[in-house]
């Protein structure tokens, strides 16, 4: 027995003793590695090492909340009273619910990795070796502004006095990120650009692959200049795509659905899209960076869309948002160590269609490629769908990728937008995240430019 | 926190293998959090952080490794891993320490803990009901109320050790208009580094309800912004978000010691218009983005960044100190244990003018006035800044006509501050967490009412 496992036997114990039942603990051990180098130097050197756990229980049939980073007797004692503090002030209408478990969860395979084979050595060279490919590649590219490799792995324990005692790794075998910032310079134009790749094998990543993506990603942004203000038909590429979902994600809660925050309570069946939009979640993903065998209330895990053909399904539920609307948990209770439970997606992403980017624009003719979008903890509205966001692109020509765009912003409403679809591509991107998209064919947008 | 003796063993450990400077932080902290949503108090959560960081550096390479394991063995093991890293630095021989401690405990008269949750959650309460008193359109309204005590340990080889007690209290209310189709929210979250006191002295619950469901109503009722190229002016308070995004960040080591942000080399010459001058204050009293000391140990200070336009003094922590050869400015500051610490801003403002707020508008022409402003973001490396626009409304011929939504506002930061034309003479701060290297740390950003003479409004 570890000294956690006999610190959560004592702390269980100590909850039913001051009256706390069910109890619940949530644990969350870490294992970090970063480092980061700056013009052929390392400059930075990061190792971690954390455990955090809080404990969620009921008194008098209320919910209350708690957690710490240290353990010691002292901690019990503060977790206890802070459960109990808790559960006396809410008065929510709706409690958690602490589960038994269900009779049988599925098998997930830890995907190939090498993570506790590679030295911090290798990483260190790694790093170093992507600054030298992107510095290689083009004599426009004037500065690294950090060439990163980064790596971990974690470990969820959830132990409740029902008896569930469930363990899992996240993400499943680990983590490997690495990438690199460049700036570049031609002229008076300077622009920044860069290039990022995931996986569970370290080895299987190419530095001077990466180096040199993140080199012609950065040398296509110089010269841009932003278009006349107006309406523009619009490709959204896959990365610019991604960062749209994550930041409306929240639409497809069922907490938010009934808290008023999401317009889409009570519309499960209606065509809430275009009829080539299909947006799945799916815990269950190989290799996905957000698969797991059970969510933060200790449900099973299941694969669904959330959006088929358009008409939307279902919204992600918990086991406490399910009961209100007189359903079932999808599965998609998502907390951390210090706080309540509340409703996430886990790997979740449009199904990718027939074409690829190039034969987006090639359809949509006349345009805007847009890459990367900025501001959106500001400049979306994830309660409104609304957002108005820097943007920065390509015109697009004839069907083909032309000049870049930037000081542009675009403007539009993210419900909408999932109904102005005119094309899914085929080009799925998750880069180190549960949330993935392709690029996507958007119909019109408004742009702020000249 | 920990005995001086362990805390000198394991900096010895640190050096051990040719780090030529090594550092011990160690937090303890207690946070609580407060949500009432739905009319009814949903969570209450207390959670303890604990744990140190240990940071060695090697000239200007920096190895930072931490742990919750604050044992005299779980502080030498991060010792030695972090030692494990240098390859070949020049050393050092620790300086004995000589202590003191930063904390004021005079300054908070009722601390957190002892405060009883029922009444944290009476002014949830009496801001939600402030709220939703405000119009039947009011359908949801989320308030939250956070307090933090911080206590800190820092200690290096260069003789510091010093203790300190950080105490910050805030409550924020999230209001949403609905018609039945659209969604409109309205935000406003006040908070200082005070205890339970601020309750008395400076934040009204109810008048911080009705601020965010007066913005929540009047953007429901709005047309989009119009998209171009216009005049804007931006009103004081949280309008100063223009200035953290579009220079204060650029004037931090963290870019400039690189050579990579727009404002590196620029010492000495003017960056912005002459009516501009503004300031980095970490020793306001009481202030949301006040400290005691830095994240390194070193006393606050008051920093003028731009006098008159010219630019004076970046911001400097001791890691961009050695790399840009240059005196750190108690500027070093992260958002826990869990970060190595950087350049980063404190009470960041414009400081007051002499321009008149109402000639502003009425010369302006067409364009827009900023009342409320949203978050924002920048690329140093290039200046392009973004930030939205929370309650925005319309001007015709220096007159303002109607409210309008969904603005955001857009520019490159060396541009931007050279078109300044008017500063007004009231400046007021507002509260917001800036999130960058070091994690997310409270800020205050502060102006008076601004004019700028044109930049691009995104919008429809």
């Amino acid at each position: 027995m570890t000294q956690l496992d006999t610190f959560i036997e004592k702390l269980l114990k100590a909850a039913a003793e001051a009256g706390i039942d069910p109890a619940e603990v949530y644990c969350a051990e870490r294992s970090a590695f970063s480092a980061e180098a700056m013009e052929g130097n390392i400059e930075s050197y990061e190792v971690s090492e954390t455990c955090a756990l809080g404990l969620r229980g009921m008194v008098g049939g209320k919910t209350g909340y708690a957690s710490t980073e240290a353990f010691d007797d002292e901690a019990i004692r503060m977790l206890v009273r802070g459960v109990q503090e808790s559960a006396a002030l809410v008065e929510a209408e709706e409690q958690d619910e602490i589960y038994a478990g269900d009779p049988d969860y599925p098998a997930m395979e830890t995907p190939e990795n090498d993570l506790d084979e590679v030295t911090p050595e290798e990483k260190l060279q790694f790093a170093l070796a992507m600054e030298k490919s992107a510095r290689a590649a083009d004599a426009r590219i004037t500065k690294s502004n950090g060439s990163y490799v980064a790596t971990g792995r974690g470990t969820l324990r959830l132990v409740n006095s029902y008896g569930l005692n469930l363990k899992t790794e996240t993400p499943p075998g680990g983590y490997a990120v690495a990438g690199i910032w460049l700036i570049g310079k031609d002229g008076d134009s300077t622009v920044t650009g860069g290039n990022s790749e995931a996986g569970r094998k370290f080895r299987a990543l190419d530095p001077a692959a990466i180096g040199k993506k993140a080199a012609e990603e950065t040398t296509a942004r110089l010269n841009a200049s932003p278009v006349e203000s107006g309406v523009y038909r619009a490709v959204i590429r896959r990365d610019a795509m991604k960062s749209l979902l994550r930041t409306f994600a929240g639409i497809f809660s069922a907490e938010n659905a009934q808290k008023k925050m999401s317009l889409l309570e009570g519309r499960e069946g209606e065509a809430i899209a275009a009829p080539c939009v299909t947006l799945m979640d799916d815990p269950l993903l190989p290799g996905g960076f957000a698969s797991a065998a059970f969510d933060g209330e200790g449900s099973a895990s299941r694969t669904k869309a959330v959006i088929e053909n358009g008409v939307l399904k279902t919204l992600l539920h918990s086991r406490k948002t399910a009961r209100k609307a007189g359903t079932e948990s999808t599965g998609n209770a998502q907390r951390s160590v210090s706080s309540p439970v509340t409703v996430a997606p886990t790997n979740f992403f449009f199904r990718p269609g027939e074409k690829d980017l190039d034969g987006l624009l090639a359809d949509m003719g006349e345009g805007l490629l847009i890459t990367e979008l900025g501001g959106l903890h500001a400049g979306a509205n994830p309660v409104s769908g609304d957002f108005s966001l820097i943007a920065k692109g390509f015109r697009v020509k004839d069907g083909k990728q032309g000049a870049p765009v930037e000081q542009v912003t675009i403007a539009g409403n993210f419900y909408q937008l999932l109904k102005d679809i005119r094309a899914v591509g085929s080009d799925l991107e998750f880069k180190g995240s549960g949330i993935g998209s392709p690029s996507v064919d958007a119909g019109t947008i408004h742009v702020a430019g000249k | 926190m920990l005995d001086r003796n362990i805390a000198a063993e394991v900096l010895a450990r640190a050096v051990k293998t040719g780090g030529d400077f090594a550092e011990i932080f160690l937090e303890d902290s207690v946070r609580t959090n407060i949500a009432l949503k739905s009319d009814r108090i949903e969570s209450l959560g207390t959670s303890r952080m604990h744990g140190a960081g240990i940071r060695v550096f090697e000239g200007t390479k920096a190895i930072y490794v931490f742990t919750n394991d604050t044992s005299r063995e779980g502080l030498l093991d991060c010792a030695a891993q972090a030692a494990a890293a240098v390859r070949s630095g020049s050393g050092c021989t620790p300086v004995g320490f000589s202590h003191w401690s930063a904390a004021r405990a005079e300054e908070i008269r009722i601390l957190p803990g002892d405060a009883a949750a029922a009444r944290k959650a009476e002014k949830l309460r009496a801001a939600n009901a402030a709220a939703r008193a405000v119009s039947p359109e009011i359908v949801q309204v989320n308030c939250n109320y956070g307090d933090v005590v911080q206590d800190v340990l820092i200690c290096n080889t260069e003789g510091v050790f010093v203790t300190d007690r950080r105490v910050r209290t805030r409550m924020r209310v999230a209001a949403v208009a609905s018609d039945g189709k659209e969604n409109q929210t309205g935000t406003s979250s006040p908070g200082a580094s005070m205890g339970f006191e601020i309750f008395e002295e400076r934040i009204d619950p109810e008048a911080c309800g009705k601020t965010a469901a007066e913005k929540a109503v009047t953007m429901l009722h709005a047309d989009p912004c119009p998209a171009g190229v216009f005049p804007v002016v931006i009103d004081g308070g949280f309008g100063g978000v223009i200035f953290h995004e579009a220079c204060g960040h650029s004037l931090e080591a963290t870019s400039v010691a690189y050579g990579v942000s727009e404002f590196s080399g620029k010492l000495g010459q003017q960056i912005a218009a002459s009516c501009v001058t503004a300031v980095d204050d970490g020793t306001i009293p009481g202030e949301w983005g006040s400290i005691h000391i830095d994240d390194e140990g070193m006393p606050a200070s008051r920093l003028t960044l731009i006098e008159n336009g010219i630019l004076v003094n970046y911001m400097i922590d001791k890691l961009g100190g050695r790399r840009m050869n240059m005196a750190p400015t108690g500027s070093g500051r992260r958002e826990s244990y869990q970060w190595a610490p950087t350049s980063r801003m404190r009470n960041t403002y414009i400081a007051a003018g002499t321009d008149d707020e109402a000639e502003m508008i009425a010369t302006m022409g067409t364009g827009l006035y900023a009342k409320s402003m949203g978050g924002g973001s920048v690329n140093p490396a290039t200046g392009e800044f973004n930030f939205s626009v929370e309650e925005g409304y319309w001007v015709e011929d220096g007159k303002i006509l109607r409210p309008v939504r969904g603005a955001s506002l857009i520019g490159k930061g060396g541009e931007v501050l050279m078109r300044i034309d008017r500063v007004g003479k009231t400046m007021t701060m507002a509260q917001g967490m800036c999130g960058s290297a070091s994690g997310s740390i409270p800020v205050n950003v502060g102006q008076p009412m601004i004019r700028i003479s044109h930049m691009t409004v995104g919008g429809k």
